[in-house]
């Protein structure tokens, strides 16, 4: 089969002998078989259950796994810190010293000194304080970046909760749409019965209605991917069901300079990188401090083969910071303070950003549901009520009002959109902009920053 | 399928009777069903059809007596044509053929028979000088084309059409025309031969007159015979001004008659839901006989013998009309140019007026009844037609059903179910009319249609009007007394003493409220 036949249509079903004698109209097309219905759940097996958004933020809470992450982030960061500030241990040695050494009466001796010798490193300049404080911010900055994932998980849910909403709503519409379809198709029939359509009109119609049927289906698939995109967020298998609610807005839209403001003061993004920030000027603390010198003292007791009587040792260590005082670590670590300083800066801007085009989309469909609400919805439904009035009336044809009602499905199609939309941008706002509720759960540290000492410090 | 056709029976009275019979008359059953979707409970059967009890509804007892039913002392023959049977006479050139130059039953010495344009008021006038002077103010109007629909046109006096004006041929009239409407506008006074400055036709002859503004015409009138008034800017014609200027010989016309009817046949385009006439249209919606709709304008009502004129003047914007009379052959005795010549009188049964202009007949009312008048437009039988399809052509359905829930369509099943679809064509009687409406007591409650039979209205739609020709008595009955006059009784009293009782069924009795 060449490419050329792929594309050709099909073979059209032109009765020979149309509009020569009657012809029947060409009939309704069936409605699609079994075989395009591989996902929909046979009767009966679908049990209707149905949740409200608090359930299943609950739920979500228990289950979802980026939120473990989260507090294991913390987790880490705490016992990081824990470990930043243990003291060193002492350090036992056995010594044994010139051993063979020659002594008056016994050639080849043990040693000059066999015994056991401790040793500790007192730390100065409170680094271990400073290590761990240094810790316990980075644990802090965890803690808010925590707060981050809770809200993507919770506005991610709340976005698909709304969408299984919209969706359950957009297939009611669109099932009243069928039947205006249905009825346009049928009353095709009637028309070209009484010679007012002819059969091209008559298979637009039928066309038109086999469209509706497949926007139905669409529609029903999308209601159930929703509830399972909604169904993976929360983290458990859910009864595939309904979901319970209400998609008009609940917050009052305030002007975009108090949402910023208001975002800037108290989203977690920025809280977090504040903590940072504190993190890094400890850093540059820890690290100022770490040139000057630990003393490692050391002592111990043994024999002395060569006197022939117990002696003991002791020692003093401190390392002379001539060349090396942490000088280069000192400005990395400064560097590290400057930047995350910038980086403020650029969450603010980016923040700043995002809420431009979040503000204005839900600015948009605000005034779009409000005025759909207010006016349109309203007057489209008149206007379909006034055209049923006068056909009762016999003054207008029915396919006029076929046409009204249309329209008025039509419109509240566009306001559940309008809705789900504000409600969609409603909940980025009021939710600092967070979602992505599958994204794995940030630790303190970005890649890149000081952080790979053996032991932290 | 549709059944092939027969040269004896068309195929869709074929059909109707063998589905009637098959069926159980489920066409018919389909009207019940409509009629009490109306809220009308049907009392009695149609023709061929038997009342819910399986039985013929009775008729009403006689009404009225009999032996009043002719004048005494009147001439019943003439040449071989009687006033009071339908019927011919001897010969076409017999000065009575048809009851050519049969006089009416008016005694002469009474002088004319009044001028009747119903539902129109006359436009008095005051003697100034000896000269005739009118008052005419060019106005909005409200017209009540049916009861509750108050439709917004133009006309005189607060009237659409205006009120008529009538004079005797060599008066000299004033007519102080103001101009009461928000634009400029220009009175024409149609077939007068009057001085050109007086023409009205505006710019051409005269400046137009501004709103506020009044204007006086003066002149002779030399005329006789039946003429017009009307505004001569195109749109304000459309959107109905117009009215009778009915000029009577100063000579009586002979033979006199015994009525003198005049009706005005407009036509307006009218959406659903509006009630603004939109004058630029190309087709026209709303019909009216003198400002009003069937079943809303008045029935003429005559005597049994009387001799019956009726001026009709076409005012459509486009459209002509074959006016077609029932029961009777009439006399085309004039038009609006002028009377004609008896020797060219010609008889009819469907005389076509076009636009702007005007036709006289004359009849003899030698068959008694309710007869039908209407144009023979199929548009024009009917207000605002629509098409044939929807929940009223469908079994069970009903429009009520979708307006009970706007946001929830109770859907329809996948085929119209109902079998006479098997024919091409189907259907064509308009079905699920709506009849509370026409039951109104303004239609249904005036003398002049009392009697008829109960279903009436639903017959009268459009350019249409009955013409009622009454025995004596019942002519007392129905006009000149305030006696209760039961649905049908008139008619049937008619049937029984002009037709066959026996195999006369009443009509569908509906209640309405």
């Amino acid at each position: 089969m060449t490419a050329q036949e792929l594309v050709a249509p099909p073979r059209a079903p032109i009765p020979p002998e149309a509009a020569k004698a009657f012809t029947n109209p060409p009939a309704i097309p069936t409605v699609p078989g079994p075989e395009l219905r591989i996902d929909t759940p046979r009767d009966g097996e679908f049990a209707p259950s149905s949740y409200t958004l608090n359930e299943l933020l609950r739920l979500t809470g228990q289950n979802n796994p980026t939120l473990r992450q989260a507090q294991l982030h913390i987790s880490a960061e705490l016992g990081k810190a824990q470990q930043a500030g243990l003291y060193p241990n002492p350090v036992f040695s056995y010594e044994a010293e010139q051993i063979g050494v020659d002594v008056e009466g016994n050639k080849d001796s043990p040693g000059e000194f066999q015994g056991g010798v401790l040793e500790q490193r007192f730390v100065t300049a409170g680094k271990l304080r400073l290590s761990r404080e240094k810790y316990l911010r980075r644990a802090h900055v965890s803690e808010h970046l925590a707060t981050v994932q809770q809200f993507r998980v919770c506005n991610d849910v709340r976005l698909h909760f709304y969408r299984a909403l919209a969706a359950g709503e957009t297939l009611a519409i669109r099932r009243e749409l069928l039947k205006s379809s249905e009825d346009a198709a049928v009353t095709a029939q009637e028309a070209y019965n009484m010679g007012q359509v002819r059969r091209p009109e008559v298979r637009r119609a039928n066309v038109t209605l086999q469209r509706a049927r497949l926007s139905v289906m669409r529609a029903e698939n999308a209601q159930r991917e929703s509830f399972r995109r909604l169904t993976a967020l929360v983290g458990v298998a859910l009864k595939e069901g309904a979901v319970e609610g209400s998609l008009t807005p609940e917050r009052e839209a305030t002007s975009f300079e108090s949402e910023l403001g208001r975002l800037l003061a108290e989203s977690p993004e920025v809280a977090a990188a504040r903590a940072k920030l504190a993190v890094d000027r400890a850093t540059v603390e820890r690290e100022r401090v770490e040139w000057v010198p630990d003393l490692v003292a050391r002592g111990g007791a043994g024999y002395n083969f060569e006197a022939g009587e117990t002696v003991a040792v002791a020692g003093l260590s401190l390392e002379l910071p001539i060349y090396d005082r942490n000088q280069g670590t000192i400005r990395q670590a400064r560097a590290d303070y400057a930047r995350q300083q910038q980086e403020l800066r650029r969450i603010e801007l980016r923040l700043r950003n995002r809420l431009a085009m979040t503000y204005e989309q839900y600015l948009s469909s605000l005034q779009h549901a409000y005025e759909y609400e207010r006016v349109i919805l309203p007057e489209s439904k008149a206007a379909y009520a006034e055209l049923l009035e006068s056909y009762k009336r016999d003054r207008v044809d029915w396919p006029e009002v076929l046409m009204a009602q249309h329209d008025y499905f039509d419109a509240k199609l566009v306001q559940v959109d309008n809705l789900l939309e504000a409600r969609t941008h409603e909940v980025l706002i009021a939710g600092y902009l967070l979602h992505d509720g599958l994204m794995a759960a940030e630790g303190s540290t970005p890649a890149g920053h000081i952080d790979a000492t053996p032991r932290p410090r | 399928m549709s059944i092939p056709q027969e040269p004896s029976r068309p195929p869709r009275r074929e059909f109707l009777r063998t589905t009637a019979l098959a069926a159980g008359g489920a066409l018919t059953g389909s009207s019940i069903a409509a009629a009490q979707h109306s809220g009308h409970a049907m009392d009695g059967g149609g023709r061929g059809m038997k009342g819910h009890n399986g039985m013929s509804p009775e008729l009403p007892k006689p009404i009225g007596d009999p032996s009043l039913g002719r004048p005494t002392g009147v001439q019943d023959e003439y040449d071989g044509f009687r006033r009071f049977a339908p019927s011919r006479g001897n010969s076409p050139d017999s000065d009575y053929y048809l009851g050519k130059l049969v006089p009416g039953l008016r005694d002469p010495s009474a002088g004319r028979a009044p001028f009747v344009a119903p539902d129109i008021t006359s436009l008095p006038y005051e003697m100034k000088g000896g000269v005739k002077e009118f008052h005419l103010r060019a106005t909005p109007v409200e017209a009540e084309f049916l009861p509750g629909y108050k439709m917004n046109v133009y006309g005189y006096n607060g009237s659409m059409p205006g009120p008529t004006i009538e004079v005797t041929q060599g008066d000299r009239v004033r007519i102080v025309a103001k101009n009461e409407l928000p634009e400029p506008t220009s009175m024409h006074w149609h077939g007068f031969e009057l001085p050109v400055q007086w023409d009205g036709a505006s710019e051409l002859t005269q400046n137009l007159i501004e709103p506020g503004e009044t204007f006086v015409y003066e002149f002779d009138i030399h005329e006789e015979g039946t003429f017009f008034y009307h505004s001569h800017i195109p749109m304000q014609e459309a959107f109905g001004m117009v009215g009778w200027f009915i000029v009577h010989p100063k000579k009586d016309w002979d033979p006199p008659v015994d009525r003198d009817f005049g009706l005005i046949f407009q036509n307006f385009a009218i959406e659903p839901g509006q009630t603004v006439s939109d004058s630029w249209a190309m087709d026209w919606s709303w019909h009216t006989i003198n400002g009003r709709s069937g079943p809303f304008n008045s029935p003429l009502v005559v005597k049994h013998g009387e001799r019956v004129r009726i001026r009709i003047l076409n005012f459509s914007p486009m459209q002509h009309h074959p006016i077609h009379l029932h029961g009777h052959t009439f006399w085309v005795t004039g038009h609006e140019g002028a009377r004609i010549p008896k020797s060219a009188w010609i008889p009819r049964n469907t005389e076509l007026i076009a636009v702007a202009q005007a036709s006289d007949f004359e009849f003899i009312a030698n068959n008694p009844g309710d007869w039908m008048m209407h144009c023979h437009m199929v548009h024009h039988m009917m207000n605002h037609m629509t098409e044939q399809v929807g929940p009223r052509v469908r079994p069970h359905q009903s429009v009520d059903a979708y307006l009970a829930n706007l946001d929830r369509s109770p859907g329809v099943s996948s085929q119209n179910s109902d079998p006479g679809f098997a024919v091409p064509g189907y259907p064509q009687k308009m079905k699920g009319m709506s009849m509370d409406m026409m039951m109104s007591d303004r239609i249904v409650g005036r003398r002049e249609t009392l009697g008829m039979r109960a279903d009436w209205p639903m017959a009268i739609m459009g350019l249409m009007l009955a013409v009622r020709v009454l025995p004596e008595d019942l002519y007392h009955l129905v006009m000149e007394t305030d006696e209760p006059v039961e649905p049908g009784s008139v008619f049937t009293e008619i049937v029984r003493r002009f037709g066959d009782p026996s195999v006369y069924h009443p009509a569908m009795k509906m209640s309405h409220g």
